[in-house]
């Protein structure tokens, strides 16, 4: 639906050039929802004007449903823009129109008879559940509100893609939440492919598909959102991830001497990943009947990427080296991630 | 005071309200587009043209630190013109004019910039044209300080417009200096300040009463 090509973007400042993309590629799917997400100044506010060209490339092909958009004039370009719906941080609503007139703004522009237009917005404000604000100023409405209205406009033209630029980041949690959960249903309906940008991980643990890490002008790391949560590999991705899931070490572990090779009397720490349905599998029960052994769960962690479980648990088993030996061969089995974090010492820590 | 006094007084009322009236409306008509183009050929903005705005903010600059009195005596040949002569009341709405579009132009200018770029970009997203941009985004959203700008304008007008009494233009202005301060009629200069004082109140109460109507922010 979307193809972006050795997209590059350079800017003349008067503080000198700035390269604000430097050879971006990127291809999102029909019915996909797909995010952004980078710290400020990354240049992923670039990147989405380049999909709809509020913002013209200095190199390279935009593609969008199959037309090629950098290779149109002001007029055609004008044309293909309005089956792109955009959304704002900022909302950016005329403060001199009604929510109604708003929301009838693009099809004004698409020159639409006044009774398809009076048909359509009417139809658009159920959409978004504002029918009772229909003739209210912006300035009357909350952030939520106001994003609802937006949304309504976006998608007045029956566009094919939708593109959100930081659309939740001045909206409180449970707002965001709200709105997500709109463009989550949007998306369903409509079949729309939804573009997003957002330096939160949590609204592309909330609804996206995909995901795409950008710094530097450059996409660092793509792929399905659980593959990049579960796997991440640069340290920018981790930073992110790390902010809703935990996957350092809790901090007690700092306190104790980790060794690397086991010794005679000393207990096993192991990190396991889970990922969608092994969590409904009882494997730790399993094990204790299966071996000799003890465990306790040190920290723990279960959470949700959309509907599919996934989480972490630390976990210390006490026990004969030899069958500690045999419970992680049975646990490497499974499927799970293992990690063997290190041998502790047998009574260097109280196990809780 | 004599029939004969207020004769003149209504026709002096009525010279300035027919000077400002008409020299408003000329420069509201040129200083409304002027102010636009000044806008939107800035760097960045919709239709920029960096040479065009330089030549035309140089020229409204010009006009605009010209003192009235002088760019009144300057521009003589220029209404000879326009209106075939450079003495009388339509005469005196050619300087008007020209000094006031340019007020105008720059009043225009500042409302269109308080437009957050945000919305225009909006517009751009949905397909607008930069006509469309203008009629239907830069001038509604901006309305209400335009309005603020224009009751200023003609408030200045009313101002100079006293200063035409130099050119024979007659007026309010006119009639105080020639009869209130040359022929020592205290009464006539104190009733053509109460009026011009009354005009300048009608003019800034209403035009506060519509930007106020026009704004829903």
């Amino acid at each position: 639906m979307i193809k972006l090509q050795d997209i590059e973007k350079v800017y003349q400042s008067d503080n000198g050039t700035i390269h604000a993309l430097r050879g971006v590629n990127l291809s999102v799917k029909q019915g996909e929802i797909f995010g952004i997400i980078g710290t400020s100044g990354a240049g992923k506010s670039t990147l989405v004007r380049c999909i709809n060209m509020l913002e013209s490339p200095t190199k390279g092909i935009v593609t969008v449903d199959g037309q090629e958009l950098t290779s149109l004039n002001e007029q055609e370009l004008r044309e293909q823009r309005k089956k792109i719906g955009m959304i704002f941080q900022h909302f950016n609503l005329l403060s001199s129109r009604t929510v109604y007139q708003n929301i009838a703004f693009p099809l004004e522009l698409a020159k639409r008879s006044k009774e398809d237009i009076n048909k359509e917005v009417l139809h658009l404000l159920e959409l978004v559940g504002l029918s009772d604000k229909k003739d209210q100023y912006p300035a009357q409405l909350s952030g939520g509100q106001k994003q609802r209205v937006g949304i309504a406009r976006a998608l007045a033209n029956h566009p094919k893609v939708l593109l959100c630029d930081e659309a939740t980041s001045a909206l409180d949690p449970q707002t965001t939440k709200s709105i997500l959960e709109l463009l989550k249903d949007i998306n369903r309906k409509f079949q729309l492919t939804i573009v997003l940008i957002t330096h939160e991980m949590q609204v592309i643990k909330e609804i996206c598909n995909q995901v795409a890490v950008i710094e530097g002008g450059k996409i660092i790391e793509q792929g399905k959102v659980i593959d990049i949560f579960t796997q991440p590999q640069s340290n920018t991705t981790k930073e992110f991830i790390s902010s809703i899931i935990n996957h350092n070490l809790p901090d007690f572990f700092k306190e104790i001497t980790l060794a690397s090779e086991p010794s005679a009397d000393s207990n096993l720490i192991l990190r396991l990943s889970f990922i969608g349905h092994s969590t409904e599998e009882p494997v730790i029960s399993s094990m204790i009947r299966r071996f000799t052994i003890d465990a306790s769960i040190l920290y723990g962690n279960i959470d949700h990427i959309q509907t599919i479980p996934f989480g972490t648990l630390i976990v210390e088993l006490s026990g004969e080296q030899a069958s500690l030996q045999q419970a992680l061969s049975y646990l490497k089995t499974r499927e799970l991630g293992i990690e063997v974090i290190g041998y502790v010492a047998r009574n260097a820590r109280a196990v809780g | 005071m004599s029939q004969e006094m207020l004769v003149l007084l209504a026709k002096s009322l009525w010279e300035t309200t027919y000077m400002v009236a008409v020299s408003s409306f000329i420069s509201a008509l040129l200083g409304i587009p002027l102010g636009i183009i000044l806008v939107t050929t800035n760097k960045g903005h919709i239709l920029e043209n960096t040479p065009l705005n330089r030549i035309l903010g140089a020229i409204v600059n010009a006009t605009r630190s010209t003192p009235f009195i002088i760019l009144m005596v300057a521009i003589i040949p220029v209404t000879r013109l326009l209106v075939g002569t450079s003495i009388g009341t339509n005469a005196a709405i050619v300087p008007l004019s020209i000094a006031a579009i340019p007020f105008v132009a720059r009043i225009v200018e500042s409302a269109l910039k308080e437009v957050d770029y945000g919305v225009i970009e909006a517009a751009q997203a949905m397909g607008a044209s930069p006509r469309e941009i203008i009629t239907k985004v830069l001038i509604p959203e901006s309305l209400p300080a335009i309005v603020l700008g224009l009751t200023l304008t003609i408030i200045s007008l009313i101002g100079y417009s006293a200063m035409a009494g130099a050119i024979g233009g007659g007026g309010l202005g006119d009639l105080a200096i020639r009869y209130g301060y040359q022929r020592f009629r205290a009464d006539i200069m104190l009733i053509t300040v109460v009026i011009l004082i009354a005009q300048v109140q009608i003019v800034q109460s209403t035009g506060d009463y519509i930007s106020n109507r026009l704004n829903k922010k």
